[in-house]
């Protein structure tokens, strides 16, 4: 009798606390509709994401527009050396455009951004002129590399593991794709999103890159992130393989 | 230190706001009539002189701002949406149909830059206003507002602006006491800078020329 009594008892437990766990998750999406939607489907556009990737960005226009972002990612677009804000020269347009609509519509978590990336602050026509002005723009500045001592392992890391199979053997990415271009971006910020993703707090993670580096440790963080801040920009590495 | 009404009034505003109700029988007390720009003008040269270079420190340059930027400012403080202890008073004389001559006849007007008093101060307001603040997400105010605080039609002419009248304007938009900023920009990066932080770029944007090259 004290058996079924026991089992009873833990069968209500378990069911009270699946029916608390899922009240907390509505609760949550409910406190914070916009931020870190778990129902996000990496590759499935959002509507104005589809909008402006149908427009004509004028890279004209676009260097006019992006006056509101120089605050923080300077002039030059190449961001600040320490990795505080990402080197956004030669980013691939539909990447640009992606993150941008992404991060206004709240879904990549990026609190730092979100006022500048208003509808106020860039129409979408703006978004699609500031994506090709930056796929094109030119920086003198070099990227901030970290303390390379691990440069080898992070670039074993790099091309055996999973890292090559999307982002490219010269870190170029993927603009039909939409991934990103990360050679020569600052040591900083690579892995600063490194760790975002591995914490799955930035909110728009691509399933195969939560995947990849799942099991990274912190120093193979820093050794892929040395690594890539090291290679030269996408675009030269192209030039330089036409040439041959 | 964030000024009341109270102390504005006390400070050199007094003069104004003890002339307040003179100007208000003038012109008839909330009575909203359109008069001739030339007269109109008399009663905004009072606080912001005759070329809009205020020299109350309080009061803002309206010189050389963006004519849009100056019409929605003065349909904010029609409706209430900005508040101001002097402009609240004045704004019910004045008859929405002026708001486009009056924006025109000030943003036509030279922008004249003012003195810093704390050189050390405004050394520590140039390096917040060219670089931003890293350690709390501040951007660089040259990105929006240009290097030499001329502005654009988005974003307002702030160079040379009086110190006093920009110290309480950032405030106010930290508070959210001002929150016409358009999408919150303006409230977001005031919000992420202290007191100290306002004074020292209030101190440097004073000496910025606000006319572009």
């Amino acid at each position: 009798m004290k058996k079924v009594a026991a089992i009873f008892v833990t069968l209500l437990l378990s069911l009270l606390l699946s029916w608390q766990a899922a009240w907390a998750d509505a609760a949550d999406a409910a406190k914070s509709p916009r931020f870190g939607s778990k129902d996000y489907i990496w590759g499935e556009m959002l509507p104005e994401q589809a909008e402006v990737m149908k427009l004509t960005g004028d890279p004209q226009r676009g260097k006019e527009a992006f006056r509101g972002c120089r605050g923080c990612h300077k002039a030059d677009a190449a961001g600040k050396t320490d990795g505080t804000y990402p080197r956004l020269t030669g980013q691939h347009a539909s990447v640009i455009i992606k993150q941008v609509t992404e991060v206004r519509a709240g879904v990549r978590i990026n609190p730092k951004m979100d006022p500048f990336s208003s509808d106020h602050a860039v129409s979408p026509q703006e978004i699609a002129d500031i994506a090709v002005f930056l796929a094109a723009a030119e920086t003198t500045r070099e990227s901030g590399k970290g303390e390379g001592d691990f440069v080898a392992r992070g670039q074993e890391l790099y091309e055996q593991g999973k890292c090559v199979k999307c982002h490219g053997a010269n870190g170029e990415g993927n603009a039909v794709k939409v991934y990103p271009a990360i050679a020569a971006q600052h040591y900083g910020y690579l892995k600063r999103e490194m760790d975002y993703i591995q914490r799955g707090v930035r909110g728009n993670s691509h399933p195969d890159m939560v995947n990849a580096i799942e099991y990274f440790t912190q120093r193979d963080i820093e050794a892929v992130a040395d690594y890539l801040s090291r290679l030269p920009d996408h675009r030269q590495s192209l030039a330089e393989r036409k040439g041959k | 230190m964030r000024l009341t009404p109270h102390q504005i009034c006390r400070s050199r505003l007094a003069g104004i706001a003890f002339l307040l109700p003179g100007i208000l029988l003038s012109h008839g007390v909330a009575q909203a009539q359109a008069v001739p720009l030339a007269e109109r003008l008399q009663l905004c040269a009072g606080c912001h002189n005759p070329d809009g270079n205020s020299i109350i420190l309080e009061n803002p340059k309206l010189s050389g701002l963006d004519a849009g930027y100056i019409v929605r400012q003065l349909r904010d403080f029609k409706s209430g949406i900005r508040k101001s202890p002097v402009m609240s008073t004045i704004i019910p004389m004045v008859d929405e149909k002026e708001f486009p001559a009056l924006a025109e006849f000030f943003s036509k007007q030279q922008r004249k830059p003012g003195v810093a008093v704390d050189a050390k101060r405004a050394a520590q307001g140039k390096e917040i206003y060219d670089e931003g603040i890293d350690s709390s997400a501040v951007p660089a105010c040259s990105g929006c507002h240009n290097d030499d605080g001329s502005g654009t039609d988005k974003y307002p002419r702030i160079g040379g602006q009086n110190s006093a009248y920009v110290i309480q304007q950032l405030m106010n938009f930290k508070s959210g006491e001002r929150a016409n900023d358009v999408k919150a920009v303006m409230r977001a990066v005031a919000k992420r800078m202290n007191e100290k932080d306002i004074r020292a770029v209030a101190e440097y944007m004073v000496t910025l020329k606000g006319e572009p090259e």
